[in-house]
């Protein structure tokens, strides 16, 4: 690599949650982006949940360390952040939108998320490209795509990189020479797009240099649906780096505090408070074999998204779903047999991972399902939903189980078999599934992405 | 300001004013000069060095004859040298200046634009570029055709894309002062009014073509249901962006001290 490139990052969730509201008005001097160095993580800000950002982070710093990239920055929606903040080498910008404009985009988008995993009939283009919503979307859309060239003007980058399916019009709406790569992060299925969204799809797709997704089988979709341009399949991955590995006694200590007992059988669930997620699947599955196995414990890790966060779109699914699962777990007779954690910080997640059996990840839909890599980082068997991505490295029996989260029953059914397991079962999946994690890992990707911007900017 | 009293000076005043009127026309020169180059960022650096040149000829003429006739110089052999000067600049540059003002107006009135396929006279092709001067078409057997605009106002035009009549495409000039992401939300708000005249599976588009520091030049396409609907369809979406940039233009009221607040 003869330069190293300039690198503009674009993600509808930013990389930093401001947790000091005074922070938000807080301004750098001379309109410079203020300089965190001297604010506190976890009481002033916080690193963003979710796989977007798990994904980004470790990648920038690795591709800063390999010498790939030079000053890179990061554009994303934060109406409650400062303008723009220098964090861990990276410049941050927060694309600002007034609380009534973040409803309308948040009905879009909701609306484009539920039909790429199939959780409603899609709407016609008059409910949905020509309401007053779609308007404040496209605003979204356009106040990013300013600020993008704006930074171009200063900053001279040498290529775009727009993480998900929020952003797609960002492509078409920014007029500049540069390459533009597109990642989506969410299914796309055979078939999803519906036949009337289909033109306004090709528009935003054909304004990108390249499109990355996250599997064989959404790639061949993407085909399917027409797209001719330059496109490959990329898995997401994480940074082991990122992870800690306490031991037993360590593990536990730290999860005495929701109430789990040495002696328990803990099955993890990590995911955000969503329908989708399929919580509930995992707490009816439980409730069929809970009196067979009076140690067993089941623990929902995860509170709302980005979107549904106060600090965020302030959407009010995590919420409500919440509490449906709670009153399920009432109507089970599962209180104390079914905990919720809420947000847990990384080294909780870390025990949470260490202490229990094997982990379940049992979403109705799933664009890969980060979680089934880092249950395998943490060499432990995983039972995961036939509808996430990341079934297409999945051997069923001999690096995981897999299930139909339509079925109840079939889950239940694969909860037995590893509680009733001596361990040797487990242990087999858990280190089949730790080679399988490779690909998935930041060292077999940050290879894969130099190359692919490589090919994207020119030699 | 109180003026200085120059009448000391006495026969030195003309002077004194001619120099004045030279430091002006320097200042003015300069000023305008700028303007045109950052005006002109995304045009061709040769195009911009000779316009910004020729202005700044223009305004040293100017400045020169009214020194000159300060200091009490006849000046009528000076100004017919302009006047002719300037009358054989205009013709030698005719058909620059026709083509420029073809491209304006083909703009506006010939639907066609970048991607399309054309016919005018003998030649077809793909249009890949429309700049002052030509409009340079890709033919299928991979030729270059370099069109001059002024064939356009001169011949039958014949767009050959399929369905090219569903798109009607409006120029619009938006000044920098005008948040361009609050514009596109006003204007498809306001457009969604025509929505049973429009394509439902194409919500409007709204794609840049050049940008300066004064203007950004956009396109907004939209797309009919029925050929028919083209005249009355384009004649409203102009006038729907033209209330749009003319409610962003105004400056915002603050509601509480009705005082105004700068534009975004």
């Amino acid at each position: 690599m003869s330069e190293a490139w300039r690198v503009c990052i674009n993600t509808q969730t930013p990389l930093l949650q401001y947790l000091d509201p005074g922070l938000a008005r807080t301004v750098g001097r001379d309109d410079r982006p203020l300089d965190l160095g001297s604010y506190h993580e976890g009481t002033d800000y916080r690193v963003s949940p979710g796989g977007v950002t798990r994904m980004v982070l470790p990648l920038l710093r690795r591709l800063g360390e390999m010498g790939a990239i030079r000053d890179p920055h990061w554009v994303s929606l934060n109406a409650k952040g400062p303008k723009s903040v220098r964090y861990d080498g990276l410049v941050l910008h927060n694309v600002e939108m007034s609380r009534l404009r973040m409803a309308g985009y948040g009905t879009i988008k909701e609306a484009v998320w539920r039909v790429a995993h199939g959780t409603r009939t899609s709407k016609g283009p008059d409910e949905l490209l020509w309401t007053a919503d779609f308007s404040e979307f496209a605003y979204y859309n356009r106040a990013t795509a300013e600020l993008l060239r704006r930074l171009d003007e200063a900053n001279d980058f040498d290529v775009y990189y727009v993480h998900d399916f929020q952003q797609l019009p960002v492509g078409s709406m920014l007029s500049r020479a540069k390459p533009k790569i597109f990642r989506w992060h969410i299914p796309f299925e055979k078939g999803m797009i519906p036949p009337d969204w289909r033109s306004t799809f090709e528009e935003y797709l054909r304004h990108y240099d390249m499109v990355i997704m996250s599997t064989d089988r959404y790639l061949r979709a993407l085909r399917d649906f027409g797209y001719k341009g330059p496109a490959k399949r990329m898995f997401p991955y994480v940074d082991p780096k990122d992870y800690t590995f306490p031991s037993p006694k360590e593990a536990q200590a730290v999860c005495a505090k929701w109430g789990i007992h040495p002696k328990d059988q803990v099955i993890l669930v990590v995911g955000r408070m969503d329908p989708m997620k399929g919580q509930d699947v995992a707490i009816q599955a439980f409730a069929t074999l809970a009196s067979s196995f009076p140690r067993a414990k089941l623990v929902l890790v995860g509170n709302g998204s980005f979107s549904s966060s106060r600090a965020g779109l302030a959407l009010t699914k995590g919420e409500a779903w919440r509490a449906g699962l709670e009153q399920l777990i009432k109507d089970l007779g599962l209180e104390g047999r079914v905990v919720l954690t809420g947000h847990v910080t990384q080294p909780e997640l870390d025990a949470l991972y260490e202490r229990c059996l094997f982990t379940v990840l049992p979403s109705h839909r799933e664009g890969f399902g980060l979680v089934v890599v880092e249950s395998w980082l943490h060499r432990r068997a995983t039972v995961v939903s036939d509808r996430a991505g990341i079934t297409e490295l999945l051997h069923p029996g001999k690096n995981g189980l897999v299930f139909d989260p339509t079925k109840v029953s079939s889950l239940a059914q694969d909860l037995h078999v590893l509680l009733d397991d001596s361990g040797e079962l487990r242990h087999r999946l858990a280190e089949e599934g730790y080679r399988t994690a490779g690909p998935c890992l930041l060292d077999a990707a940050a290879g894969e992405e130099v190359a692919m911007i490589k090919e994207v900017v020119g030699p | 300001m109180i003026l200085p009293n120059l009448a000391p000076l006495g026969p030195a005043l003309p002077f004194v004013y001619a120099a004045i009127i030279l430091a002006v026309t320097w200042a003015l020169a300069r000023a305008v000069n700028r303007l045109i180059r950052s005006v002109m960022s995304e045009s061709m650096p040769h195009v911009a060095v000779s316009s910004s040149r020729f202005t700044s000829v223009l305004i040293w003429v100017v400045g020169i004859v009214l020194a000159v006739q300060e200091i009490g110089v006849s000046t009528d052999i000076l100004l017919l040298v302009v006047g002719l000067a300037g009358v054989a600049a205009v013709i030698a540059c005719r058909e620059a200046l026709e083509n420029a003002g073809a491209k304006y107006f083909s703009d506006v009135y010939i639907p066609f634009k970048i991607g399309d396929s054309v016919r005018v006279g003998e030649h077809e092709g793909k249009v890949i570029e429309i700049n002052p001067m030509t409009t340079l078409l890709l033919t299928e057997k991979d030729q270059l055709v370099s069109i001059p605009n002024r064939m356009f106002m001169g011949q039958v035009v014949v767009n050959t894309t399929p369905q090219a009549w569903k798109e009607v495409a409006i120029p619009i000039s938006v000044t920098s002062g005008i948040n361009l992401a609050e514009f596109e939300s006003e204007v498809r708000k306001s457009l969604s009014k025509l929505r049973s005249r429009l394509d439902p599976r194409f919500p409007p588009l709204l794609s840049g073509r050049a940008r300066n520091p004064l203007t950004s030049d956009l396109t907004l396409t939209l797309f009919i249901r029925q050929p028919g609907d083209r005249d009355i369809v384009t004649t409203e979406a102009n006038r729907r962006v033209s209330l749009v940039l003319e409610k962003l233009q105004r400056p915002k009221r603050n509601a509480r001290n009705g005082r105004a607040e700068p534009a975004t």
